[in-house]
């Protein structure tokens, strides 16, 4: 008989991961609590560095678990340790045996909002990577001009912050920023557009060149220094107030939109799911591996598996491959 | 009456007679030491204020309603209180109807200042007449008291909760040698005057102790020594008193005439800063009080250890102290000597020298008082406000529904106000913004400066000289123009704790403006500690080496206090309380100006 195992999360992980136990004769269930499969990729409209569009990977990935049980708008609502495995009910009612639960929660996107000196929320031209991503993928939104000419992006918000909680760098918005600001060139090749960066960590394959093409091919501006300050002009523009730290100067510029580059911190409900397995939160906020280097996917309870964000941050084909290797510990770990 | 000894002397008063003068040397070598130190024109002041007649009464007053009733402690815990004031009463009244009673029946003996104290000993005084049976009364009944007062401090030593106090100081070692000296003083006193009790004569305590416990005080050989011990106690609690905690009876008798008379801490160690270290009765209601204490944390860097750091010459220790501290003020707020801690630690943090000193004297104010012209309101919205844009927009859209005319000062960038260069010691910096800002301000020729930041209110409030302005802070401005009918808020259903910012609240004493405000606009809720007794966020730019994650439990401790009424909203009008507080909310963390702001 083939075997129940729970993935909590349908993001790219939850999918990938139940792909691969399909292929290995599981049963995978999924329990999604959004409405959608495909977590915040499903979200997104391009993905660096070869322009992918997101939603084909989304659309071939949940292709591929239509056999896979799925259960959107669904939440865990608790997990009871038996004998030899793990009994799960969820908040339709279902109760699931399982021999090995796979977490797959990702992350959750920091709240611009709470670095209120940038104005996310309080000033008219103020909006965040994913409502930049939103746009892009074709949905309206009145904060971005219909002819911007200044452009800034303000990177590590909420990332590399102690007070904003967060220390971890979440890896990937320094390349989303090169990659978004080279597509608001694209789409508006008169605007000056800005980064402001305290490091650039293009540390993937590929990446480094879509730096150098940005500056060389685009013209586009980086700044390094933190953003100190933002304030709204009388003709509603936004100023921005920031020290360039290579030259030693500081800078204000006036823009018709700041694009803030939220970062990622630990999903809340992947927390509360840790509460009910008693495992272990680390010390930056994320679920904590049995070790670090060796053994990421697995956890300090048997039969608890994690794949993708809910450990740290994670790029996708980094979580893809997560996905697929927490699959196949999950398989071996069933067969011993 | 018979004088017992003829000659009016024994040995066993030796040992009292001591300790009498040593602490009396010691007290008129500190106080001189305290006087020399101080500024001339400050010494001035305060024999001027001895000899003013007002002063002169208060001083008097203070010192009779502060050190021997302990008014203040009663109104913090009646228990404290009580205990407190009983002994300091007590042993007073028993040391002046000693006084009384060598007035009364040997005059002459007078001159020997151990009489009023071994008075049975040496005098027998039949209690059958009149006056000896009241006097003996009297010397019984205060007795009583001060007993009662030690059986309350030797339990307050095992169960402090019962006086309202989780925790309590760590007695040094010869703070513990007074104590149990203190303690061991009274018992001893009714023992020994037990003996006399048919010979001198007594009243209900001494009389009944001496029939019950004829075993041991009818034998004459027991007497001697008790009265030694008794002698004896006296006197190694007048020996140690100048190293314990028990210096606090002298120094507050000097501190309090010194703060009638106006005078303030102008040097870390020296003059009012060393009354006041002195006065620190090391009692530890700082302890509970300090925000930095949440979860057992930071306990010894709180003013009781700093002011016995700094009397024990720990340099270092007095350092971290000092850098340490919030700067919050609730410490000063609930001390009962009125030990200024936060002050204390400016000035210690004034004492030190940095490398490298920042020169702002080359900045060009004259852009920033160009910007500043053109109302007879100003704006200031000061460096936090900046960082918090919901504050000035609010601000600025009350003030234009109010239709008052304003000018925005720093909309386009400003100078600090000079409080983070003062709270970090460096007041020569602070002072060069401070007068920049002087500059721009005057020449604006406004009448009226808002504030929107407590900080910034503060040191604009004490340490700005702008003769013709009026300070005033926007919740207390708006206040006045809802009640002038300028404004008029709608009152929402939802419901809001105030949050009394330190700087705004026990800094600047304003806590009811902003009630009247916030209670016109939606249902007004209070805090578990309001008033003097809010808690620090924990965001205060006062401590220059806590770390984000020391302050978080601070900041959780404190919003668990503000909602335990359960609020919709958390209302303040700082916009560093804001964002700390907004880091850890679960409910909407607003300025004031934005609740009003929304409901008219």
């Amino acid at each position: 008989m083939k075997e129940n195992v729970i993935i909590i999360g349908g993001g790219v992980a939850g999918l990938e991961a139940a792909r691969q136990m399909l292929s290995l004769g599981l049963r995978p269930i999924i329990v999604e609590q959004s409405d959608h499969l495909g977590g915040h990729v499903a979200c997104w409209h391009r993905l660096f560095p070869d322009m992918t569009p997101a939603r084909e990977l989304v659309a071939k990935l949940v292709e591929s678990c239509r056999e896979a049980n799925i259960f959107l708008e669904t939440t865990v609502q608790s997990i009871n340790r038996l004998k030899d495995g793990y009994a799960v009910m969820l908040s339709n009612g279902v109760n699931i045996l399982s021999r090995a639960v796979l977490i797959a929660s990702g992350f959750k996107l920091f709240d611009a909002a709470k670095k209120e000196e940038y104005g996310y929320g309080v000033y008219d031209h103020v909006i965040t990577n994913r409502d930049l991503e939103n746009w892009f993928a074709g949905a309206e939104d009145l904060r971005i001009p219909r002819e911007p000419k200044v452009f800034g992006f303000v990177h590590c918000v909420g990332s590399r912050d102690i007070k904003a909680g967060n220390t971890q760098c979440s890896k990937v918005c320094c390349m989303t920023a090169i990659k978004q600001a080279i597509e608001i060139k694209e789409k508006f090749p008169g605007c000056e557009v800005f980064c402001f960066y305290m490091d650039l960590r293009l540390f993937g394959k590929k990446y480094e060149d879509f730096y150098l093409n940005a500056q060389r091919d685009y013209g586009i501006r980086f700044i390094r220094g933190r953003v100190s300050e933002v304030s709204e002009t009388i003709d509603g523009r936004v100023q921005v107030k920031a020290e360039d730290t290579l030259s030693g100067k500081p800078l204000k510029i006036q823009m018709d939109c700041l694009c803030l580059m939220a970062g990622m911190q630990c999903n809340p409900s992947a927390t509360s799911i840790a509460d009910m397995l008693h495992v272990e939160v680390d010390t930056d906020g994320f679920l904590r591996s049995k070790d670090n280097i060796y053994s990421i996917l697995e956890s300090q309870k048997p039969g608890i598996f994690f794949a993708g964000a809910c450990t740290g941050t994670k790029t996708v084909p980094e979580t893809v491959a997560e996905a697929r290797a927490a699959a196949l510990s999950i398989f071996n770990y069933l067969s011993r | 009456m018979i004088d017992r000894i003829a000659s009016g002397f024994h040995p066993f008063v030796l040992p009292f007679l001591a300790g009498m003068f040593f602490v009396f040397g010691y007290c008129i070598y500190g106080i001189l030491k305290i006087l020399l130190q101080l500024p001339r024109e400050d010494r001035l002041q305060f024999y001027k204020s001895l000899i003013t007649p007002e002063t002169a009464v208060k001083n008097v007053k203070d010192i009779f309603l502060n050190c021997l009733l302990h008014v203040k402690l009663w109104k913090r815990n009646p228990m404290l209180g009580f205990m407190h004031s009983s002994i300091a009463f007590g042993w007073f009244m028993l040391i002046v109807l000693g006084h009384v009673e060598v007035i009364l029946f040997v005059p002459e003996r007078i001159k020997f200042f151990y009489y009023p104290i071994f008075f049975n000993y040496f005098v027998a005084e039949a209690d059958s007449t009149v006056k000896g049976s009241v006097l003996f009364f009297l010397m019984d009944f205060f007795l009583l008291v001060v007993l009662v007062g030690i059986a309350l401090a030797v339990i307050k030593r095992f169960r402090s909760l019962i006086f309202g106090m989780r925790r309590t100081t760590r007695p040094s070692f010869l703070d513990l040698i007074g104590q149990y000296a203190l303690w061991a003083i009274f018992p001893l006193r009714w023992l020994a005057e037990g003996f006399t009790a048919h010979i001198s004569g007594g009243s209900f305590m001494t009389i009944p102790l001496n029939w019950m416990a004829r075993q041991f005080l009818g034998n004459e050989f027991n007497m001697l020594p008790t009265w030694w011990a008794y002698s004896i106690a006296l006197g190694v609690f007048m020996f140690v008193l100048p190293f314990t905690r028990y210096m606090h009876i002298p120094a507050e008798m000097l501190l309090i005439p010194m703060r009638n008379a106006g005078l303030r801490i102008r040097h870390a160690r020296r003059g009012f800063a060393r009354a006041e270290i002195f006065s620190c009765p090391s009692c530890g209601v700082c302890i509970d009080a300090c925000p930095m204490s949440v979860k057992k944390a930071n306990l010894k860097d709180c003013t009781v250890y700093l002011n016995r750091h700094i009397r024990r010459g720990h340099e270092k220790r007095v350092d971290e102290i000092s850098d340490k501290c919030l700067l919050c003020g609730k410490c000063q707020a609930v001390c009962q000597v009125g030990v200024e801690g936060p002050t204390l630690r400016m000035a210690q943090r004034a004492t030190r020298r940095y490398s490298i000193e920042q020169d702002y004297s080359g900045i060009d104010t004259r852009p920033l008082a160009d910007a500043a012209r053109g109302s007879k309101v100003l704006y200031f919205a000061g460096c936090m406000t900046q960082l918090t844009p919901r504050i000035p927009r609010a601000v600025e859209s009350v003030l234009k529904k109010a239709g008052v005319n304003y000018v925005w000062m720093d909309r386009d960038g400003g100078l600090c106000c000079g409080r983070p260069m003062l709270t970090a010691g460096k007041i020569g910096e602070a002072k060069q913004l401070i007068r920049k800002n002087e500059q721009i301000i005057s020449e604006s020729r406004a009448h009226t400066l808002i504030l929107s930041c407590p900080i910034c209110y503060k040191i604009f409030r004490e340490h700005y000289s702008l003769p013709g302005v009026r300070v005033i802070h926007h919740s207390q401005y708006f206040d006045e123009l809802v009640r002038l009918g300028k404004l008029s808020p709608v009152k929402g259903s939802g419901s809001v704790v105030w949050h009394d910012p330190c700087e705004l609240g026990r800094g600047s004493g304003i806590y009811e403006a902003p009630r009247d405000l916030l209670g016109r606009c939606a249902e007004l809720r209070e805090a578990g500690h309001n008033h003097a007794e809010s808690i620090c966020c924990g965001g205060s730019l006062g401590s220059l080496t806590l770390g984000f994650a020391q302050r978080e439990a601070m900041t959780r401790n404190a919003l668990d206090d503000l909602v335990k009424d359960a609020p919709d909203a958390i209302a303040t009008g700082c916009p560093l309380c804001m964002s700390t507080f907004g880091r850890y909310a679960d409910r909407p963390v607003k300025d004031i100006a934005e609740i009003l702001d929304e409901s008219c």
